[in-house]
Formats: structure tokens, sequence, C-alpha cells
């Protein structure tokens, strides 16, 4: 079943008034069905970032429309985006954006808490999700107390905690060592299957990429290509490279 | 580029963080160099000519202003210098020493310091006049006089060097600061806590029993023991306070964070956690600005409270408008005749024949106690009908209704004691043969006209009394006492030349007299000032607190912007971050208010003991008091009403 639909969507930055337009996304369409674990790659500058901050819908597009479960979010006044956000998106980024007044647990169950649930649901979605994630003891701390890795983790938990139709990561390997980033994605890979969750993931690492089921390849805005994995994984992460070099000669 | 470029341009961009900066050293200088133009001017000095104390006073009331300003300034200062910590470390790490650093902020400390300097100056000399007619107006009873407007030269350069030398101080402390800065710290700005703390039980409680003893030696009614408990009543208040902001406020933060049911409402959550993330750093400002406040809203509360009752207090002690000793008729003639040359007109006119009495009384002697009747002790004494005459147009606050029955007395005196009313009541006062019983005692300062004891009987007893030869009109010698005339008449308190004419007139014909006026005037000369300068110092503490708090809450806001961005992605829309933001501020403002207000109470409770209960002669003077204070308290809380909506408004335009 498909959960989003992209329809021609643009992004130009710059004022109007400034002459300096500089135009991100151009006219990009595609579709994501549920269940999906999406990677979106490409050249840094591609316009990946702003890809990812429109569907999240922290920014606006310039032109075009998109369609979350047949919902036009282009439409949507400023509350019901935020409504929007907190029961249906759940953001990983980079640097973890954790809030650093908060301790991990209250970080997490920061999406839950601005909703308004009661105090005793909270908690028992909190125990479950922490367990399955494994930080269950740096529960009481606060971020600068624990590693990158517990980090990232705390941070797909408050991600995840809502039960959002669709996870939005943006370099969620970015920071962190080959551990802990082979540990994040296997974990986004348990979500993605136990969870159910539809994962829309920006990356430029290939590794990353190769758990994926499909990658769409940003390039000066546009799509340039699409690759779905096969059976053989060690084949996928091959013809990765192939497209990842072939988009990196272009650009030289 | 030239640093002095590169100072204004910096200056230029954070304009709008320097406006408050500028605002509130404007406002700085205004009221030093308000402050030293009323010692130079003429007028004031010659009002005040009569009396050093004054002097004395303003002088040491100038040097404790002083002293809060520059703390004000340099603490302001540092916190704006480590708001701009990572534009700061960004010049090192391009190579700038920090020797070059601390001359680029010294240059735009100068820049600022100097245009304010010039402002302030400016406005000072523009309500110079202002400030002097409002000193002379409610200092002097009927100051009508007009002030030249002058420049006062000297306030000005007194002005500016003192302010010149904070400025140089500033830029000592903000090298200070700069130099405390790792470069690496821009790396890991966010990570770091600011120094989050969990509190102690210990002392909480303990905060909480310092200033509750503190608090209970201040309401004890004995005055004795309020005196002497003064400091350590300061002592254990002040402390308190500051470890309730140090320990006793975080801990009941994490009361509140255990309390998962309303801690785990989005609004509390956000604005809890960021408000207890910051404690470390605010919480000793919080309690400076307790105790800043408590001292402030106390001084314009006194200041105000004794002010307000110097007319009631006039009349407290005096009763009428004027009254005198020895009914001459040519000095009514007279008097007459000088109402009407200056307008105003005779509203009460009463003269009544004095009568004496001393009856045994067997009183035991206590030789400790203040108050004793003694055996040979005089009475001024009046019937039933003379007292109500002369209560009736008596223009005091608080005058006792009587009806005596026969055989009974009531006894008036002017002491502030309570004791006096059980000991006296039941007393026998015995006559050659009769006998009356004291049933009621009251104060009731006014009617005595200088006599310590007086008396009231029933009017039949009165008259059999006179007709023993008990109650006699006149000495053992046959000399008649006195007669009592008593006048109350229009622009009593207004006219300062109308009681010339008439203390002129009294004091050449008459045994002895007083009027309202002079009471009045000597009241408010002293009163006055004490009031001006507990106004002063007021405004001059709540706009520097309040724009402490405003500087530390709007700095913060720099730091916790790219908290609201990830709020943001989260989900939190407008409403709530509103709620959030509100939350986050109200605290930093009103705790310090409430905390202030309720010590100023009870400073107002021991200041009643003290004081108050002599000069505001009702059963229940700390209820007025009270209501004077509230007056002020109120003041108070609006001004930092207002200083709060102006930081939500800044504190949310920069997280925005
Ligand atoms: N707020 C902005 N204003 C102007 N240009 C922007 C803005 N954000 C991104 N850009 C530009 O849009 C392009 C795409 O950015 P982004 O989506 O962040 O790329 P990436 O694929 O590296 O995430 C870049 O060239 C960037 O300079
Ligand atoms: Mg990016």
């Amino acid at each position: 079943m498909e959960i989003l639909k992209v329809q021609n969507v643009s992004k130009v930055y710059g004022s109007k008034k400034s002459t300096k337009l500089y135009m991100a996304l151009r006219s990009i369409s595609f579709e994501v069905n549920e269940g999906e674990f999406i990677g979106v790659m490409g050249a840094s500058g591609s316009g990946k970032t702003t890809l990812l901050n429109i569907l999240g819908s922290i920014d606006k597009p310039t032109t075009g429309r998109f369609f979350m479960n047949d919902r036009d979010i282009t439409t949507f006044s400023k509350k019901q985006l935020a409504r929007h956000r907190m029961d249906n998106i759940g953001f990983i980024f980079q640097d973890y954006n954790l809030l650093e007044t908060m301790t991990l647990k209250e970080n997490i169950i920061l999406p839950l808490a601005l909703v308004g649930h009661k105090a005793n649901i909270i908690e028992e979605k909190l125990r479950k999700i922490v367990n399955d994630l494994g930080i269950t003891e740096v529960l009481e701390k606060y971020p600068y107390e624990v590693s990158g890795g517990e980090q990232q983790r705390a941070a797909a938990c408050r991600a995840l905690i809502a039960n959002p139709k669709i996870i939005l990561a943006d370099e969620p390997t970015g920071n962190l060592d080959s551990k802990s980033g082979k540990d994040l994605l296997e974990l986004l890979t348990y979500i993605n299957r136990d969870y159910r969750a539809t994962i829309l993931m920006v990356t430029h690492d290939v590794f990353a990429a190769s758990y994926c089921q499909k990658i769409m390849f940003i390039r000066d805005g546009e799509i340039y290509n699409e690759l779905y994995a096969g059976e053989n994984k060690r084949e996928f992460f091959d013809s990765i490279i192939d497209v990842m070099s072939v988009l990196k000669g272009e650009r030289k | 580029m030239k640093l002095t470029t590169l100072a204004l341009n910096n200056i230029k961009r954070n304009f709008k963080r320097y406006v408050m900066y500028f605002f509130s050293l404007s406002f700085s200088v205004f009221t030093a160099y308000s402050f030293f133009a009323l010692m130079q001017n003429e007028y004031v000095l010659m009002a005040f000519t009569y009396d050093d104390r004054y002097k004395s006073l303003l002088i040491n009331f100038g040097i404790i202003i002083m002293v809060f300003v520059m703390f004000f300034l340099l603490s302001s200062n540092n916190s704006f210098i480590k708001a701009r910590k990572k534009e700061i470390s960004t010049y090192s790490l391009f190579g700038m020493t920090n020797g070059k650093i601390g001359k680029l902020l010294f240059l735009e400390t100068m820049i600022v310091g100097i245009t304010s300097l010039i402002i302030g100056i400016g406005v000072g000399i523009f309500f110079s006049k202002l400030m002097a007619m409002i000193l002379l107006d409610i200092s002097l009873a009927s100051f009508t006089g007009n002030i030249e407007f002058t420049i006062s030269m000297r306030a000005a350069y007194i002005t500016a060097i003192i302010f010149l030398t904070i400025f140089c101080l500033m830029g000592l402390s903000g090298l200070r600061v700069i130099n405390k800065f790792e470069l690496i710290d821009l790396f890991k700005a966010h990570r770091v806590s600011e120094g989050r703390s969990k509190g102690s039980k210990i002392v909480l409680i303990l905060s909480i029993l310092l200033i509750g003893i503190g608090y209970y030696l201040a309401t004890n009614s004995n005055s004795m023991i309020v005196t002497m408990s003064a400091i350590p009543i300061l002592l254990m208040v002040i402390s308190g306070t500051y470890l309730f902001f140090w320990g006793g406020l975080p801990k009941i933060l994490n009361i509140i964070k255990s309390n998962k049911r309303n801690y785990y409402k989005g609004v509390t959550l956000i604005s809890t956690s960021a408000f207890s993330h910051r404690m470390k750093s605010i919480g000793t400002v919080m309690a400076t600005i307790a105790v800043l406040s408590a001292v402030a809203t106390t001084a314009i509360a006194t200041g105000y409270t004794l002010y307000s009752n110097i007319e009631k207090n006039t009349y407290d002690v005096v009763g009428y408008d004027m009254y005198f000793f020895g009914g001459h008729e040519e000095v009514l003639s007279d008097i007459r005749t000088t109402f009407k040359a200056y307008g105003s007109e005779i509203v009460n006119e009463l003269t009544i024949q004095s009568y004496m009495s001393s009856p045994r009384v067997n009183m035991t002697i206590d030789e400790n106690s203040i108050f004793n009747l003694g055996k040979e002790v005089y009475f001024r004494v009046y019937s039933q009908s003379m007292y109500n005459k002369l209560a009736s147009i008596c223009k005091c606050n608080y005058r006792p209704a009587g009806y005596i029955k026969l055989g009974e007395a009531m006894y008036i005196h002017g002491y502030r004691f309570h004791e006096i009313d059980d000991k006296v009541k039941g007393q026998q006062l015995s006559f050659t043969d009769k006998t009356l019983t004291i049933t009621s005692v009251s104060r009731f300062k006014a009617i005595s006209f200088g006599v310590k004891h007086t008396i009231i009987i029933n009017d039949d007893d009165f008259d059999s009394l006179i007709d023993r030869g008990d109650i006699r009109d006149a000495n053992e010698k046959g000399d008649t006492y006195d007669k009592v005339t008593l006048f109350n008449y229009k622009n009593s308190l207004t006219s300062r030349k109308l009681n010339k004419e008439l203390t002129q007139i009294l004091s050449e014909n008459t045994k002895g007299f007083r009027t309202a006026y002079t009471n009045y005037d000597e009241s408010l000369q002293s009163f006055g000032l004490i009031c001006f300068i507990g106004f002063f110092m007021s405004a001059v503490f709540i706009m520097m607190t309040a724009s402490l708090l405003y500087f530390k809450q709007v700095m913060a806001a720099e730091d916790e912007r790219h908290q609201y961005k990830i709020l943001r992605k989260i989900g939190m829309d407008e409403q709530v971050e509103k709620r959030v933001i509100r939350k986050r501020l109200i605290p930093v403002f009103l705790i310090p208010l409430l905390v202030g207000i309720v010590h100023s109470m009870f400073a107002m409770k021991a200041a009643d003991t003290l004081v108050f209960s002599n000069i505001i002669p009702v059963d229940n003077s700390y209820f007025r008091v009270l209501l004077c204070s509230a007056v002020m308290y109120l003041t108070y809380a609006i001004v930092y009403s207002v200083f709060y909506f102006v930081t939500k408004d800044q504190y949310s335009r920069i997280v925005k």
C-alpha cells in the first residue's frame, strides 16, 4: 500500500527580491509504499536534506504537492502541520538533536508528553521500546553523559515511541564510529521489520545504503536513478558503488 | 580591519542586545547624576541646612546605590560577554590574542558607555529641576518656591569620573572572563551542562527552618526582643534565602519531577527541565534579587507608610488644628482677625475649663514596671458630656466612645503598652466619701493636653464630686486652672504664613499652645526625606534587578534557541511553544518577587512593632501598615510584569 506520494515537488531558495535564486529540488516525483526501507543518496549539496525536510513538513515546497495516506499535506495549516509531525513522523538526525536539558528518558517520552498521554501509558510504551533498543541502563543520564551511539539510539526511541507512519533519518550514522553505525543500521532494519515502520534514510555512506531495500539517487535536485536490492547483498553493494562513482565523475 | 571599525560593526550587529544594555546603563548614569545634582542643588542644601543628619543620610544612601550599580553593571557585562562566547572563540580561533579581544570588547564597552554617559547626564539635566521639586515638595509642607533650572557641572564631572572608572573595571573583568574561555568549549558549547543541581532535602529543610525562625522572631510583639534579635534575624533570613535558591528550589523542582502524572505533560516537562538546567547559574542571581527586592520593598513601604500617615499621626498627637491654654478674650479676637486676613474659616471652636483631682489609688507598685500609678497622682477629669464634646470635634482617627455609668470611670492615657489595660482596670479611685471603679481603659493622647493621667466620669458623679470639693478648678493656692481653647479651621496644613502669624500671637499671649501645622511640618521634613530616599532607592533597585533578570534570560535564549528548533521538528506547535516560554520565564520573575515581598511583609511586622505601633494609634496598626505597603508591593509587581512581558517578547523573538 502506498503511504507517501510526491508530485512535482520543487524547492527554490532565496527570496523573490533577491536575484540569487537557487533551485534545490526540481520537480521531484516518487512514491513510497508502506513498510519500505528506502535510502536517498547523492553528493553533498544535491538536495537530500531539503527533500527530507519537506517530507517531514519542517519546510514547505515552493511548488508541487505531496500526500500521506491520500491527504494533501501541502494544504495543511501550521497547527495541523505540527499535529501531523507529532502523529505521523519520527525524525532521526545526524547530530541526534536531543535536548541537553533533559535526561534520555525525558527526551524519549517528549513526543507522547506533548500529545498529552497519561503517565502510566507513557511509562509502558517507554519500557518496551528502550528494552528493544537496549538503553535501559542509561535512561536517567543526560545526553552529554553517554556515548554517541547511545544518544542516537535514544533519538531512535524518540522517533519511534509515538508509532509514526514514517521515519525520516538524515545521515543517522554520519557521526558514529563504524561499530555504532552498524548497530544503528541493524536497529533500523529491526524497526523496519518488527515495528513495520516505513523508513526514509538519507546517507552518503555506501555501507549504510546497502541495508536499504531501495535506493534513490539524487543529482542537482532531480532523481537520477533508482536501485533495488536483490537477493545478493554483495551485488547490490557493488552496483551502488558504480552509480556513486558515475555521479562523482560527472561532478568533476 | 581597524579595531574601532570592528567594534562599531559589532555594536551594529548586536544592536538588539545592546538596546537594553544601553538603556540600563543610561538609567544608572541618570540616577547618579540626579543624585549628585540634588546634593549640589543650593535650594536643597538650604532647605536642609539646619540639620546635618540629612546630609550624612543622603551620602550614605548614595554610596549604597553606587555600590549596587557597580555590582549590577559588572555582572550584566560579564553575562553579556559570556553570551558572545561563540563569537569571541571564533576570533581566538583565527589567531586573535586574548589581549586584542579584550581591547576590542573594551572599545565596545567604551563606545556604548560614553554614549549612554552623555545621554544619561543629558536626561539627568533635563529632569534635575523636577527631581529637586519632588524632593522639596514631599519634604516641606508648603513648598511653593520656584527652583531655577540649573546645570550642575560638578555633578556631571563626578558622574563621568565614577562611570569611566566602572567602565575600566568592566573592561578588566571582561578580560578575566575571556581568559577563562577554552577554545575547545567552542566545539562542545552545547554539550556541557551549565550546572544542573539536584538540590538537597537537608538544605531545603534548613533554608525553610532558617527563614521560619527569622520570621518567628520578627513577629514577636515585644519590641525589646525584636530589637535585640534584629541582626540574627537578618543573617538567618538572608542565608536561608541563598540556601533556598542554591539547594532548596532545585530539590523542589526534583520533587515536581518525581510526580509523573504532572511532570509528563509536555509543557511542564520542557519548561521545568529547562529551568532546572539553569538553576545553578541563575540561583545566586535570583537569591540576590530576592534579598534586594526585600530591602527595596521594605524601604519603599516604610517610607510610604510613614509618609501617608504623617497627617493622621499629626492629629493623633495634636488632635485639633490648634489649641492653647488660657482663653484670653483679646487673643481670640486677634486670632479671628488673622483667620479672616488669610482667608481661612473656623470650623470648630470650643473653650473648656480644666478640672483636676487627686483621689487615693491603692495600686501595688511594681518597681520594675515602666508604668505605675503612684499615691499622689493628679488626674485631669472630664465629665461624660465634656468628653463627648471634645471627642466629637477631635480630628484624630480613633476616638473611644464611652458611656460611663454611675460609680464607674474610664481611664485615658497616651502610652502604647497594652499591659496598662490590665493593670489599671478594676482599680479603685477613693474620694472623700465616694469610690469609683475604673472599668475601661483607652489610649487617647489628643485630649490629655499634656497631662499624664485622665479620667472620664458620669455627669452626676462629676457634679457631686465638685460639690464635695474633690474635683477642683483651681490649685491649693487658689489659682484657677487654665482654660483650654481649641480650634479647627480650614487650610490648617497648607498655609505656612497663617501658621506663622498664629504662632506669633499665641506665643506672646498664652501660657502654652500647639498647632497641627508645626507638628506636621516637622514630621514631613524628616519623614519626607526618608520617604524620598526610599522611593529613589527602590526605583533604582527595581529597574536594576528587573533588567538583570532580563539580561540573564535573553542570554539564556541564545543558548536555548536550538532546543526550540528541535522541539518544533518533533511537532511542538506555536501555542504549546508560547506556553512553554511562559512557564519557563514566569518563575524567574515571580519567585524572587514573591520571596522578596514575603520577606518584606515580615520586616514590616517588625517595623510595626518597633516604630509604627507608636505612630499609628489604631488597635491593629500592622493591618494599616500592610495596606500602605500593598500599594508599593503592587507597584513593584507591575514593574516586574512589564519587564516580564518585554523579556518574553524578546525571548520569543530570539528562539524563533
Ligand atoms: N536555507 C537555505 N537557503 C539557501 N540555500 C539553501 C538552504 N538550504 C540549503 N540550501 C542549498 O540547497 C542545496 C541543497 O542543500 P541540502 O538539501 O542541504 O543538500 P544535501 O544533499 O547535502 O543535504 C545546497 O546547494 C544548499 O546550498
Ligand atoms: Mg544534508
